[in-house]
């Protein structure tokens, strides 16, 4: 018995050998098939805040950093990354009306005595733009690391969203191998500036 | 990249009588105010559904359109066509990550969205059920295609979701080198000799019918439409997105001496819009619903990807974890 396929223009696709009727089942896919998220914040230039700049689903935090490279840095400048899960990062809720997140929070912190952790502290100051790093803290638990933050960090302007992640949780490149960032020359096709057919087009339209 | 022409009908159980008004009018307040709506905010059922529909089936047409695309690169003419191409290709397919995990905000697992596009139960841009004959069709692709693909993008870039929003932003930043790489390459082929010419006056003839039907169908404002343009969720019509797009890119292919296949395309002076055969949309219709003459060989590499590719899936799969929707 001779099974049909689905034949393209492609030579390369109709190799593929695709039943004719491959798509009359319908296909469910199983929950966490796409594997879990990741939260990819970037720092764009050496001395800037890291950014939130989007995330990358990924079955490991060292897949998650490499495939955030690769989504994240494909152009321009970019000097540091760091990925947590997204189920590390801790929330507050958000504001508006010009009232500050922190300005929820009741002080001071509980005494605590169980070891301190380091946080990693970012804010979100305006809608619709990324949430930045703003500092770090020490603490015991999350809810004095969201208090200490308001004693250190606490701006100028109404902080709306506070997202704290356990230094810990955070995955990075270490200082040593900081050269990867050095990818600059080599992605120039990659801009639209490395395309200029005004020449080509001036001297068509001059013989014509 | 990505076509208008999404549909915006009716949708079941999302009556505005059913939200509560107080909630409703302080939402309609801080988008009136140019604020940006951010996932954890109280929003309408009928915000929440558009939004997903009208993300998700971006994030598909960016999948599917790097098919058309893709299976040019290794036929494309010299190491730097193919390495450019290539670089456009995998910027297409981090756009649909990107607008997949702005459409998650919303409630909607990227395994669903997936399962959805193969089943053919959620659209993708019409545009890329037509095929690529020649290197001179990918080239069109490049260029007008995307051309169209910014107009609507740029649009939708001042709307009110703020995680649509920002996954726009690099997207736009991104187009910028589809349109001058696709230009570039239509140039060199209409500044060419007679038959790179000639081959690429017959793939323009091609596209240019579904670059009409690229920003859907002509506009009947319903009150419906109304609503979601006052929630910013439609920023543009149709019609006023096509002749955007014929006003900056007629002129550029007029340029490069080349023809547009409507005897009837010319601008009136006084009204300063574009005249033009009304683009078929019977056909449209037609191939919206499946029968054009790729549909089945885009959602079948698809999904032969999907099933091929899981055991690799399931070999990186941790035990015990669970789903957490992205944050922003
Ligand atoms: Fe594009
Ligand atoms: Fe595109
Ligand atoms: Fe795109």
């Amino acid at each position: 018995m001779s099974e049909e396929f689905i034949k393209s223009l492609d030579p390369r696709v109709s190799r593929m050998q695709m039943p004719a009727d491959i798509n009359e089942q319908p296909l469910q896919k199983e929950e966490l098939d796409q594997l879990v998220t990741y939260q990819v914040f970037m720092q764009k230039k050496e001395g800037k805040n890291f950014e939130h700049a989007g995330i990358v689903h990924a079955p490991t935090q060292e897949l998650a950093l490499l495939y955030a490279k690769e989504q994240y840095s494909r152009r321009f400048t970019c000097s540091g990354m760091a990925v947590a899960e997204t189920s590390a990062v801790l929330a507050s809720p958000v504001t508006d009306g010009g009232l500050s997140v922190y300005e929820l929070l009741e002080g001071p912190a509980p005494e605590t005595d169980g070891p301190a952790e380091a946080y990693e502290v970012f804010h979100l100051m305006k809608r619709g733009k990324q949430h930045e790093h703003a500092g770090s803290v020490e603490a015991a638990t999350v809810e004095e690391a969201f208090l200490k933050a308001k004693e250190s960090l606490t701006p100028e302007k109404p902080v709306l969203n506070i997202w704290l992640v356990r230094r810990s949780d955070l995955l990075t490149i270490d200082e040593e191998d900081k050269d990867i960032w050095q990818t600059l020359p080599e992605k120039g096709y990659r801009d639209a500036v490395a395309y200029k057919a005004s020449d080509r087009l001036k001297e068509f339209k001059e013989k014509n | 990249m990505y076509g208008g022409g999404n549909t915006f009908e009716k949708l079941q159980g999302t009556d505005l009588q059913q939200e509560d008004p107080q909630q409703l009018a302080e939402f309609e307040a801080r988008i009136q105010r140019g604020e940006k709506i951010e996932p954890s905010d109280w929003m309408p059922q009928l915000y929440r559904k558009q939004l997903i529909r009208m993300i998700e089936q971006h994030g598909h047409s960016e999948i599917i359109g790097a098919l058309p695309e893709g299976t040019w690169i290794t036929r494309a003419p010299g190491f730097k066509r193919k390495l450019s191409l290539m670089a456009k290709v995998q910027d297409e397919v981090g756009h649909a990550q990107l607008l997949y995990a702005a459409a998650e905000t919303l409630g909607k697992p990227r395994e669903q969205m997936i399962s959805d596009l193969v089943n053919g139960k959620s659209k993708y841009s019409n545009i890329f059920n037509y095929p690529a004959f020649t290197w001179a069709d990918a080239c069109t692709i490049s260029w007008l295609v995307d051309a169209g693909a910014i107009v609507n993008q740029l649009a939708n870039s001042r709307g009110s979701y703020g995680p649509y929003c920002r996954a726009l932003e690099r997207i736009c930043a991104e187009e910028s080198f589809h349109l001058k790489y696709g230009h570039h390459a239509v140039t060199y082929l209409a500044t060419g000799t007679a038959k790179q010419r000639e081959m690429m006056q017959a793939a323009l003839n091609r596209w240019w019918g579904p670059l009409m039907h690229f920003f859907g169908p002509p506009d009947k404002m319903s009150v419906h439409s109304e609503t979601l343009m006052r929630w910013k969720v439609k920023m543009a019509s149709n019609d006023d997105m096509r002749q955007q797009f014929l006003d900056m890119y007629v002129p550029k292919i007029y340029e490069l001496g080349l023809s547009i296949p409507d005897p009837k395309l010319k601008k009136n002076e006084e009204s300063g819009k574009w005249e033009y055969t009304e683009p078929d949309w019977d056909e449209f219709k037609r191939v919206i619903n499946g029968d054009g003459p790729c549909n089945k060989e885009r959602l079948a590499v698809r999904r032969t990807a999907e099933e091929r590719g899981k055991w690799v899936r399931e070999a990186l799969k941790a035990s015990a974890r669970k789903y957490v929707a992205p944050l922003a």
